[in-house]
């Protein structure tokens, strides 16, 4: 297992990934704090990269300064297109690249987190539990660490994203309407699908004596794969504040 | 025609003035915001300029 880390007490090296999850246990124990008196707040604000921004922002320029000139260009055919250009193809090529980009920055663990009702959730991808399947697999760097939740919570079939971003609407629309689930639980049993997308055909998983014998049933989704492994989130480690300690080196 | 396209500038102009605070604030509901209401002005945009274009093309007998 590649770039496996320890266990318990030591330092340990903090990825770019982490830091932006959870910048230090000071701000862990602010958001563990903060979720226990269920305090409404915004989600966090991110910003999207400058490079955009600016884009953006010359875009409208382009489009202010054609405000300005269309009694001008309007007049010929070559001033005509210079208005085609500017005030149809590039709003629209830069909407392309906003909105092209943002659905590509929603799957990643900062936005899933930036909603204060799933800091315990990121914290729980630090809960030192070796059994425990989100922090196993962003411990061990199973699944790239910057789209951990999407990794494990999106399907893999055909339309997977697209039920994915819905899924996405459904929890907006509880953050700021229907209000949060005290509990908050999948829509419907994980899927073994979900699981095996990776795990498939891994020596590890197929050799594995527990799995051996009833390799048939997890693949025709008979037998879940959480019947065994039990712990998804180990909130009791969270709330415990028993975390794997990844820190600076 | 002149008028019809500022007004098809302002609109798709407002369009990228929503993207571009929501991608400065950028969270689950300014993202929305963005792709709900930012996204239809600039098309919006486009189309009150074309639409103005047809127009005229079709008042001076070009099509």
């Amino acid at each position: 297992m590649q770039g496996e880390p320890g266990h318990g007490q030591g330092s340990r090296r903090l990825d770019p990934a982490s830091q932006n999850i959870l910048r230090d246990r000071t701000q862990r124990a602010h958001f563990l704090r903060a979720a226990r008196l269920a305090r409404p707040c915004e989600p966090a604000a991110l910003m999207l990269p400058a490079q955009l921004i600016v884009a953006l922002v010359a875009g409208l320029g382009i489009v202010a300064l054609l405000v300005y000139g269309a009694g001008i260009l309007s007049g010929h055919t070559v001033g005509r297109v210079v208005l085609l250009i500017g005030l149809v193809a590039l709003p629209l090529l830069l909407t392309a690249g906003n909105i092209s980009y943002g659905v590509h920055e929603s799957s990643s663990t900062r936005f899933c987190l930036s909603c204060h009702e799933m800091q315990r959730h990121g914290e729980s991808l630090f809960a030192d539990n070796r059994q425990a399947l989100a922090a196993v697999h962003y411990q061990n760097r199973l699944v790239d660490r910057d789209s951990v939740c999407y990794s494990c919570h999106k399907d893999y079939a055909m339309f997977g994203d697209v039920k994915a971003k819905l899924n996405g609407l459904r929890h907006v629309w509880a953050h700021y309407v229907a209000g949060v689930p005290q509990k908050i639980e999948l829509y419907q049993p994980y899927p073994n699908s979900n699981c095996l997308h990776c795990h498939d055909d891994a020596r590890r998983f197929v050799e594995g004596p527990a799995h051996s014998p009833i390799l048939a049933a997890l693949y025709a989704g008979t037998t879940s794969c959480l019947s065994c492994h039990r712990i998804a989130h180990d909130m009791a480690k969270v709330d415990a504040d028993q975390l794997w300690q990844a820190g600076p080196r | 025609m002149t008028r019809k396209i500022r007004r098809a500038a302002v609109v798709a102009g407002l369009g990228l003035v929503v993207q571009i605070v929501a991608a400065l604030h950028w969270t689950p509901a300014t993202f929305i915001v963005s792709a709900v209401v930012g996204v239809p002005l600039v098309l919006g945009g486009g189309a009150l300029f074309l639409a103005a274009v047809w127009k005229n093309m079709r008042d001076k007998g070009a099509v």
